[in-house]
């Protein structure tokens, strides 16, 4: 499991279907039936028909790096080792929307626009489990809908 | 449309807190004496104010009670204003429509903040860390989103992956905004870098260093705002408006964006330098918001100065610097000198209007371009502002 540094990931009862789908290793987003438009999890309603009623859906979880960035954290005033810098990005999913993300097991000299990405969950000991994107060899993408 | 009165507004009083760490009044108490300081500044009195436009920044205070803290009476415009760091801009505008049209004659414009606190890193003002996190959003802040720097240092590298932008270019910025501020009394930081001094400062968030990132400020800053007639017979040299803008790109999200590559100033720069009758070729001087290096190189790129994807060798040119053919951000910008939001490239930019910047004013000041920027490149204004009368040609 990836060391976070962070706290404890809770629910917050408006993306409840999010930790459902990823406790289950699914990620959830969310989509106009009226328009056929994919929207971020966080989405309050259709940007295209105005529709308020966007409903959770399961994305394939592929995804494209559009850019990336390693957060490193301040020098603890008493010397002590800071926490591990985080590989930051943003990605586009195939279904379109872009999400803010955390990238694990890449090497940042191979990172590039247009990079494939498949999602996974990680999950802590205690809380919920949360996204990340690994590389993916481009040659065998995951099966959108594997599991419905 | 008529075209004639657009010049007919001025700057005419500029008034500035002390400002850094500052750690003792209120907000408002900032802001009133920021008012109180423009007005004399003016060669005015409070009793000639009827408008008053307040804006803040992290501090959410003050409001349109700073009217009843500087006992106004009688204003005929009154309101908060927040377009972020675009917000200077956009006041001033206000300020200027409301004296062309008659609504008001005498407006101040106020920005005011105190983030920093004492003993604490001055980073952790605009910083959130916390035990637990909430929700999708929760998640995101969670994994390393937690301030604004994670935000523009991937706006900064998608540049760079498109372009070849290099961190060193970045570094020019800083370089040639130090050596301003060395020049300004007012400035916080103007111990001279070199662009190794900024490659070897520590990562933020990569690809930004610590001089990438613009400091912390307490303090206040406030304009006046009149006609130029009227200003024309007042304490100091007016600094005329002879152009605004602004441009809100909402870049949704997803498939198609442009996020971190074009910024609202692609719309804000060609709205008031074509009000101002001017293209990038005449304007003299750039005060650019400069909450990042990579603002200033992006925002260059939008208004004109230089091709799309080019902003970084032509940072690298010098051309910026003392004695470069587009002096930018000449007391230091946000970078060295002070933060207040969009108060920073205005307030030096009235400074280099009246010739009175000393050390570090420039030759040439007939056209002057104050951009502001919010959010994550969201939200842009742009001003055009001159020493001369809207329509003198040099
Ligand atoms: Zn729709």
């Amino acid at each position: 499991m990836t060391d976070t540094g962070f706290g404890v990931l809770r629910r917050d009862g408006r993306t409840d279907a999010f930790f459902d789908g990823a406790a289950a290793d699914q990620l959830m987003i969310k989509w106009c039936p009226a328009c056929d438009r994919w929207f971020a999890p966080d989405a309050s309603g259709c940007t295209d028909c105005g529709g308020p009623e966007l409903v959770w859906a399961r994305a394939g979880g592929q995804a494209t790096l559009v850019s990336w960035a390693v957060s490193h954290a301040r020098p603890r005033d008493d010397g002590s080792p800071a926490p591990a810098p985080a590989m930051l990005a943003l990605v586009e999913l195939a279904e379109g929307p872009w999400l803010h993300a955390r990238l694990d097991g890449v090497d940042a000299g191979l990172l590039r626009e247009g990079l494939p990405l498949a999602a996974a969950f990680e999950h802590p000991g205690e809380g919920e489990a949360y996204l990340v994107f690994r590389p993916t060899t481009g040659e065998e993408p995951a099966d959108a809908h594997r599991g419905l | 449309m008529r075209t004639d009165r657009f010049g007919q507004a001025a700057i005419a009083g500029l008034g500035m807190t002390e400002l850094g760490k500052v750690y003792g009044p209120s907000p408002r108490r900032l802001a009133a004496q920021a008012v109180r300081a423009a007005v004399a500044d003016a060669g005015l009195t409070l009793d000639d104010v009827d408008g008053l436009l307040v804006s803040h920044g992290m501090s959410g205070s003050p409001g349109i009670e700073l009217a009843e803290t500087l006992g106004l009476r009688d204003l005929r415009l009154l309101t908060h204003m927040n377009a972020f760091g675009a917000t200077a801009g956009a006041m001033v505008s206000y300020a200027a429509m409301s004296v062309i049209s008659g609504a008001a004659d005498t407006v101040a414009c106020v920005f005011a903040d105190a983030p920093l606190k004492p003993r604490q890193p001055a980073g952790s003002a605009y910083d959130s860390a916390a035990r637990e996190y909430y929700g999708f959003t929760g998640m995101t802040a969670a994994l390393g989103f937690r301030s604004v720097n994670a935000f523009y240092a991937l706006a900064a590298q998608r540049h760079m992956a498109r372009y070849g932008t290099t961190g060193e270019q970045l570094g020019a910025i800083a370089v040639a905004t130090r050596r301003w501020a060395g020049m300004n009394p007012l400035a916080q930081m103007r111990e001279p870098i070199t662009v190794d001094d900024h490659q070897n400062s520590r990562w933020v968030v990569e690809p930004l260093r610590l001089l990438d990132c613009c400091l912390v400020s307490n303090g206040a800053v406030a304009v006046v705002v009149t006609s130029a007639d009227r200003a024309r017979d007042l304490a100091r040299p007016p600094v005329h408006i002879w152009g605004w803008g602004q441009g809100h790109p909402g870049h949704r999200l997803e498939r198609g964006s442009e996020f971190g590559l074009v910024t609202g100033a692609a719309t804000s720069g060609p709205v008031a330098m074509k009000m101002a009758g001017v293209t990038a070729d005449d304007i003299d001087v750039c005060e650019l918001y400069d909450c990042y290096t990579y603002t200033v190189l992006v925002s260059l790129e939008d208004y004109g100065f230089c091709a799309k994807g080019e902003g970084g060798p032509f940072a690298a040119s010098g051309a910026l610097a003392p004695g470069g053919s587009l002096p930018t951000n000449t007391g230091g910008g946000q970078l060295s000198a002070y933060y207040m939001w969009g108060m920073t490239p205005l307030s030096e930019a009235v400074v280099q209007a009246r010739g009175h910047a000393a050390e570090r004013q420039v030759t040439k000041n007939d056209v002057i371009l104050v951009s502001g920027n919010g959010g994550i490149l969201d939200h842009h204004s742009t001003l055009i502002l001159s020493p001369q009368p809207r329509g003198h040609r040099p």
